[in-house]
């Protein structure tokens, strides 16, 4: 099963997505960090992210940019965290934003399941400057392309999902 | 507890007053997490105080998170936590209804 999950900054995203891997078949569960590590911020985020998985035995796999060259073994149950984080990654340091469609393509065909986690950061109708609107435009062809592989697509809203593609799954 | 939650001028607060007409409303819940969190509470603390105080209130809050990630650290913190409070407030109630364009959908 491919499933993407949206939704806003605090909704509860990351903890239902925990809980639908874990409510998942066994497998060997992975869980794919995007996150540049570089400010007390982040390392607090980072923190937080793993005290909550740490029960559910992911292997975590760093991947801030190039997910086609991430080794991910095959037949895993993937956690892939967050799409936002890598198109911002491989746009803003370096990298080519256009290889992460294929790259998800790959990554579906390859595990067993698939939860991608997305974001909605579009929907507050300010302005901006040329390179975050490229960055925007960018993310949101990802997020379509990644909705149009998924069977299921969940926005989570202060902790209640919503089916916007697919039943939604029982966790 | 019923919760009530829209982006800005969607008709939350009218359509909570309207659905329910004698009850304790507590409007603009996302100011007040606001304002919670400027004199240091916890965001989670906040709303379950909150819901032992009122389990019988309406909840009407403005959906604050779903913008570009603001570059000013107390912006992203504001966002994180109207999140985290209302997510305590969703598990609470007992239905949540999110309005668009004043039209409520029911999502529990």
């Amino acid at each position: 099963m491919i499933v993407l999950v949206t939704g806003g900054s605090g909704c509860g995203k990351s903890t239902w997505a925990e809980r639908l891997i874990a409510s998942m078949p066994e497998g060997q569960r992975v869980y794919i960090a995007t996150m540049q590590v570089y400010d007390e911020e982040s390392v607090r985020r980072v923190a937080r992210h793993r005290a909550q998985r740490a029960h559910l035995g992911f292997a975590t796999i760093e991947c801030e940019k190039n997910l086609a060259a991430a080794d991910i073994p095959q037949d895993s149950v993937v956690l892939l965290e967050d799409l936002v984080n890598l198109a911002a990654n491989e746009m803003f340091s370096g990298g080519d934003v256009r290889r992460i469609v294929p790259a998800l393509h790959d990554l579906a065909h390859r595990c067993r399941h698939l939860v991608m986690v997305t974001n909605d950061v579009f929907s507050d109708g300010g302005c901006y400057d040329e390179s975050t609107q490229e960055y925007l435009r960018a993310l949101a062809q990802i997020n379509r392309s990644a909705a149009a592989l998924a069977d299921c697509v969940v926005e989570v809203v202060y902790s209640i999902p919503v089916s916007l593609k697919g039943a939604l799954p029982c966790v | 507890m019923k919760l009530y939650i829209g982006g800005a001028y969607q008709g939350q607060l009218e359509l909570a007053r309207a659905e329910n007409p004698d009850a304790l409303i507590l409007s603009d819940f996302h100011e007040a997490v606001q304002e919670a969190m400027l004199r240091g509470e916890d965001a989670r603390a906040f709303a379950q105080s909150v819901c032992a105080a009122h389990p019988d209130a309406v909840i009407v809050a403005n959906e604050v998170g779903a913008g570009v990630v603001p570059m000013e650290a107390q912006e992203r913190a504001f966002r994180e936590a109207v999140g985290r409070a209302l997510c305590v407030i969703a598990q609470e109630a007992r239905q949540v209804t999110r309005v668009v364009c004043g039209i409520g959908v029911r999502i529990k």
